[in-house]
């Protein structure tokens, strides 16, 4: 195929999924699916933010929990403390967020492949127990936002409607900035870091100034996803702010999509979410270790199969066209 | 002394309880082609990494035009005119050779000059331009050694450091290699090459260094080491009560 009608037809079908996704919440009445919705598009816009240091850097943090606990409990803190409205908290999540990610980024970033891995999900885990142990971060029991919203700047709704979209909306901003990022210079060192590091770095690739930059930003992101999750819920304790499945499900996500691509994250999402939803509506309360099976499941696969996620089965797929077609 | 461009001074490098090297000392002048000479574990990758900042030095000196460069990042060591073609050319399989090239040209900071250094990198490599759009992934060992020293040549650097440039590829690339190698030298690049190839480094180095489980055991005109039995003996591992596993 000509390159001019192909990147039309590229720009034709984006064009239609994005009107597709704008559109279709308006579509359905039922709140649940539209529920899922706002869900599929808080879990991309987690894993994506995971992306930039998870996929583009190549460094596989298990533990950007903290940073999502971070944006949370800083929006219901707000309130618990000041009766802010929780999203005014977000600024002080993101803030946080990045000085723990310049603290914690230091000494772990020089550490290799599982290493890192370890040690996030060491600091996530202290991080949790820290909070579980001390009162006036909520404890165990947890903090809860306003019980009826005061203004819109409460971002409480009944309908999951104006969640899709704000989420969307952030989602939106957030892969401008991937796309900006894997296009410029630092893009181009993060795939040499994660390809070669050592080489990298002897090529004269400042590797853990540009590391940290793709975990500032990616800290950064993630806390704003646990604000705006912390506004909808409005309610965050221990384990729903700071478990350590909140972040599996971010590298699922990328993992299952295609870590390291833009929209690796946001197909891994909208397959993870809506199966985690609707085993947990068949199966009830009694059928949540269904889901954890399916996550078990597709963790093998990947790995097993196709490391690269959705996306490098596409790609090969399309070699294989390539190669049978002529 | 006072002209060397590199100084290495009883250089130590641990691992932790292990030990890389224990006691190296080198010197390169302008202009000059030197040889590092050792066998497999010799600690001649360790040298070179330490030089480049890969490695920190837990002793010694490293002195470029004779300020202390020892413990610096790579990214302060390469900005300053050093270049390392490393052992297994440690390419960027997924990227394209010319992106892999680009990569070499990090601490210039200057797209034009980039530009201009490419080309040049393409006229003395032509196989490179041919294959330029290709990923770097599917190029032969031969290619990819071409490429690993394009890309070092890209930081457009005085001081070039091979090592083991002729590791795993056939005789007759070897040799396109070296022949590679002396056009450099004739145009006046400074190169310290790290080789287990001891023939094919003295033909074409001025002077040359030995080390020997982490020592330097033995240095002195390149000529003068190609005749010599104790480098047999070095670079053989055979005699001597310090034969290597």
């Amino acid at each position: 195929m000509p390159a001019a009608p192909r990147a039309a037809s590229r720009l034709l079908l984006g064009a239609l999924v994005l009107a597709a996704v704008l559109v279709w919440p308006l579509l359905i009445e039922d709140q649940f699916y539209q529920r899922v919705g706002a869900l599929v598009m808080l879990a991309a816009l987690s894993a994506s933010a995971w992306n930039l240091v998870g996929g583009y850097a190549g460094q596989i943090s298990i533990g950007h929990v903290l940073f999502f606990g971070c944006g949370a409990y800083a929006s219901l803190l707000g309130f618990t403390w000041f009766e802010w409205a929780p999203i005014l908290g977000a600024p002080f999540g993101v803030a946080v967020s990045l000085l723990l990610a310049l603290v914690v980024g230091r000494p772990t970033l020089r550490l290799k492949g599982h290493y890192f891995s370890m040690a996030t999900i060491a600091l996530a885990e202290l991080a949790r127990i820290i909070v579980t142990n001390t009162p006036i971060l909520g404890g165990a029991v947890g903090v809860s936002g306003p019980a009826m919203p005061r203004s819109v700047l409460d971002l409480s709704f009944i309908s999951p409607l104006p969640y899709y979209y704000i989420f969307g909306g952030v989602l939106g901003v957030l892969l401008l900035f991937t796309w900006w990022m894997s296009r410029s210079r630092m893009g181009f060192y993060l795939r040499a870091i994660r390809g070669q590091e050592r080489a990298a770095r002897s090529l004269g690739v400042p590797a853990e100034r540009y590391k940290m930059y793709a975990l500032l930003a990616s800290a950064g992101f993630t806390s704003l996803a646990g604000s705006l999750y912390a506004a909808m819920l409005g309610f965050v304790d221990p384990d729903s702010g700071l478990g350590i499945l909140l972040s599996v499900k971010m590298v699922i996500a990328a993992a299952l999509g295609g870590a390291g691509t833009l929209f690796g994250p946001l197909v891994g999402a909208a397959i993870l979410v809506p199966l985690e939803e609707i085993t947990n509506a068949m199966f009830g309360g009694s059928g949540t270790g269904v889901t954890y099976v399916v996550y078990g499941a597709i963790i093998v696969f990947i790995s097993r199969f196709a490391p690269g996620g959705l996306a490098e089965i596409l790609s090969r797929l399309k070699a294989w066209r390539a190669r049978h077609a002529g | 002394m006072t002209d060397a461009l590199l100084s290495v001074r009883n250089l130590e490098v641990r691992y932790g309880d292990l030990v890389g090297v224990s006691d190296v000392s080198l010197e390169v002048r302008k202009g000059e082609v030197v040889a590092l000479l050792g066998s497999n574990g010799a600690g001649k990758t360790t040298v070179l990494n330490a030089i480049i900042g890969l490695v920190r030095p837990t002793a010694g000196q490293v002195l470029w035009e004779g300020a202390s460069i020892a413990g610096q990042p790579a990214f302060a060591v390469v900005g300053r005119g050093l270049a390392l073609a490393p052992e297994g050319w440690r390419l960027f399989v997924n990227q394209t050779v010319e992106q892999n090239l680009r990569l070499g040209a990090t601490p210039l900071g200057n797209r034009k000059r980039e530009a201009e250094l490419l080309e040049k990198v393409f006229a003395f490599l032509p196989k490179l331009k041919e294959r330029r759009r290709q990923a770097a992934g599917t190029l032969s060992g031969g290619e990819r050694q071409m490429l690993a020293v394009g890309r070092a040549l890209m930081s457009a650097p005085r001081l070039l450091l091979l090592d083991e440039p002729s590791l795993g590829l056939a005789p007759a690339i070897v040799e396109m290699m070296y022949e590679k190698l002396q056009v450099l030298r004739d145009e006046g690049l400074t190169l310290l090459i790290a080789e287990q190839s001891v023939e094919l480094a003295l033909d074409i180095a001025d002077r040359g260094y030995v080390i020997q489980t982490g020592r330097s055991v033995l240095e002195g005109p390149a000529d003068e080491l190609a005749r010599s039995p104790e480098v047999q003996r070095a670079y053989l591992g055979i005699g001597g009560d310090e034969a290597p596993a």
